[in-house]
């Protein structure tokens, strides 16, 4: 077997979605009602996708926390630094640029899938991330791909995370789901003074300021690429689905210990398509039997 | 929901709005927290979503010492308890009010205890502002309350709607907390009850006090709304680190006012699933 230089899809991948082209027995991962509810909003289901990365993240960058104490504030603390902010020698950029990549390419490797056996969009696609040994990790997605029974096609593949029911019930409501979308942050603080005194046992009932700032800062800077990529996308609004924060601790120097926090945010964009300023559906209030 | 799919036109218009889509045409984007469910009955109830808003604290929890064998209320652990999470939904509060946002649904109020440090706890409060599409309710007023802060509810989504439909509007979230330290028992009352089934009533009187501090606090702040009720009021009581004897009681729930004096809603359709749970 040739090698393959990573381009375009693996010769795996090519071969099955070749088969899957010429036609033939369909799979999905859908349920029952799901099915139903997406063929009633004009959509066939037409095969099961999936993209998939495995890359080393080897350079985190300089896991320092910029602190020099030069820049220091004039009470003593020092600024939260985001994986975003332009600094050579401090900060996450270098990793938050790899979890970008990654989780980007197997969604990317996921659509090329769904063009190819001429589908308009994939749903319910999960993405994930596995550690593997030695700062391996691979990143994949799994969704179902479906038509749409529609003269038009999009210019390109759309993708959500959200269960096809959930989408049937957009549909029917006038919104259309457009892309899958994330933003990542990794954030570093040094422990100044203020920190290690308001974490003493004696300190007393006492907001810890500095960590507040860290876990904001993460949060923030999320959020401000989740919007970033929702604005790329060219869509009008997102729905989040999940948000996520991890912190722990490093020691860059002897004695010394600084705190990092990570925080994630996933949703899927939306765009509205049905033009009247009313809601095109109406609840109805009903009371199940069971 | 019902809508008739063919009459729309689903499958053409909505390739036609991809088709159109262009990268970064859109100048006001909104965010939401709200699950799709929650998203389409909110709109319906004549709300959009302006954005997710969050608001955090991390905060160092006290100390202090109940003694051993006597109930009574740890107030500073009380107070840290109801501090750290008043800063997290005043900087919620804040962010949606920048917004100019006339409320914020499905608020979630969680503590995580941090493994870098014992008594250190983030509190955190997520929700979703909203702007209703009237910009006076039924009656005439605004739709932030009395202290002209957005108003805040815990309620779901589907909550929210029937809430409106049933003609009464959120005020605010309100809550209390009460810290207590259980008394352990004495050796020989310890003693006497070895074997036996009975009543402690020791235990009973602080359980009801302990219960009795936080929902009074609770009512106290919808006092201060001008609030008719309380709706959606869960009571809960948290062990968290503090070992079995001290426990948190928290009372939580969305304070409301009438929108109009009738409150009827539509008899609700009997259905009978076909699905199996």
């Amino acid at each position: 077997m040739a090698d393959w230089d990573g381009r375009g899809l693996p010769p795996v991948a090519a071969e099955r979605v070749r088969r899957a082209a010429a036609g033939g027995a369909w799979t999905s991962l859908l349920t029952a009602p799901a099915a139903f509810g997406l063929t009633d909003a004009g959509f066939d289901p037409v095969g099961e996708v999936m993209g998939s990365i495995v890359q080393r993240i080897g350079w985190a960058g300089y896991r320092g926390c910029g602190y020099t104490g030069w820049g220091a504030f004039s009470d003593g603390s020092v600024p939260t630094i985001t994986s975003s902010d332009r600094q050579r020698f401090a900060g996450f950029g270098p990793y938050v640029a790899a979890l970008d990549h990654g989780y980007a390419t197997a969604m990317d490797r996921m659509a090329q899938e769904a063009s190819a056996i001429g589908a308009d969009g994939v749903v319910g696609v999960t993405v994930s991330q596995d550690h593997m040994e030695g700062g391996t990790r691979e990143f994949t997605a799994l969704g179902t791909a479906v038509r749409a029974r529609s003269r038009t096609r999009p210019a390109r593949v759309f993708g959500t995370a959200l269960a096809a029911t959930d989408v049937a019930k957009l549909l029917r409501a006038g919104w259309m789901p457009t892309d899958l979308v994330f933003g990542i942050s990794v954030a570093i603080r040094h422990d100044d003074w203020a920190t290690r005194q308001q974490t003493s046992w004696g300190a007393g009932n006492v907001e810890v300021t500095g960590y507040t700032e860290l876990v904001t800062h993460a949060r923030a800077d999320a959020r401000q690429r989740f919007a970033a990529h929702v604005r790329a996308t060219g869509a009008e609004g997102a729905i989040v689905s999940s948000m996520g924060l991890r912190t722990w601790e490093i020691e860059p120097g002897e004695n010394h210990r600084d705190h990092v926090a990570e925080a994630t945010v996933f949703g899927t964009s939306l765009v509205r398509f049905h033009a009247g300023p009313a809601v095109p559906t109406r609840s109805l209030t009903y009371l199940p039997l069971r | 929901m019902t809508a008739d799919p063919t009459e729309q036109r689903i499958p053409d218009d909505a390739m036609r709005r991809l088709a159109e889509m262009r990268p970064g045409q859109s100048t006001s984007l909104f965010t939401s927290d709200l699950s799709v469910n929650e998203f389409l009955l909110v709109r319906e109830a004549g709300f959009r979503p302006l954005g997710l808003v969050l608001g955090s604290s991390i905060y160092h929890v006290g100390f202090q010492m109940g003694r051993w064998n006597k109930n009574q209320e740890l107030t500073v652990l009380s107070q840290a308890m109801y501090h750290a999470r008043e800063l997290a939904m005043t900087r919620m509060e804040a962010e949606a009010d920048q917004l100019g946002a006339d409320g914020i649904v499905g608020v979630r109020l969680d503590i995580e205890f941090k493994e870098f440090g014992s008594d250190l706890a983030e509190f955190i409060a997520v929700g979703t502002a909203v702007k209703a599409d009237e910009p006076t309710t039924p009656d005439g007023h605004s739709w932030r309350n009395n202290k002209n802060q957005p108003f805040t509810s815990d309620l779901s989504g589907q909550d929210f709607w029937t809430l409106i439909q049933a003609g009464y509007a959120p005020l605010g979230m309100t809550m209390g907390s009460c810290v207590y330290h259980i008394a352990h028992q004495r050796f020989w009352q310890a003693m006497g009850n070895i074997g036996q089934n009975v009543e402690l009533p020791q235990f009973t009187e602080a359980l009801y006090d302990a219960r009795e501090l936080a929902m009074s606090r609770m009512q106290t702040e919808a006092e201060q709304l001008h609030a008719e009720g309380i709706v959606g009021v869960q009571l809960l009581s948290h062990g968290h680190r503090w070992g079995g004897h001290t426990t948190e009681f928290f009372a939580i729930g969305t304070a409301v006012r009438p929108l109009r004096p009738d409150h009827r809603i539509p008899t609700p359709q009997l259905v009978l699933p076909l699905t199996d749970r």
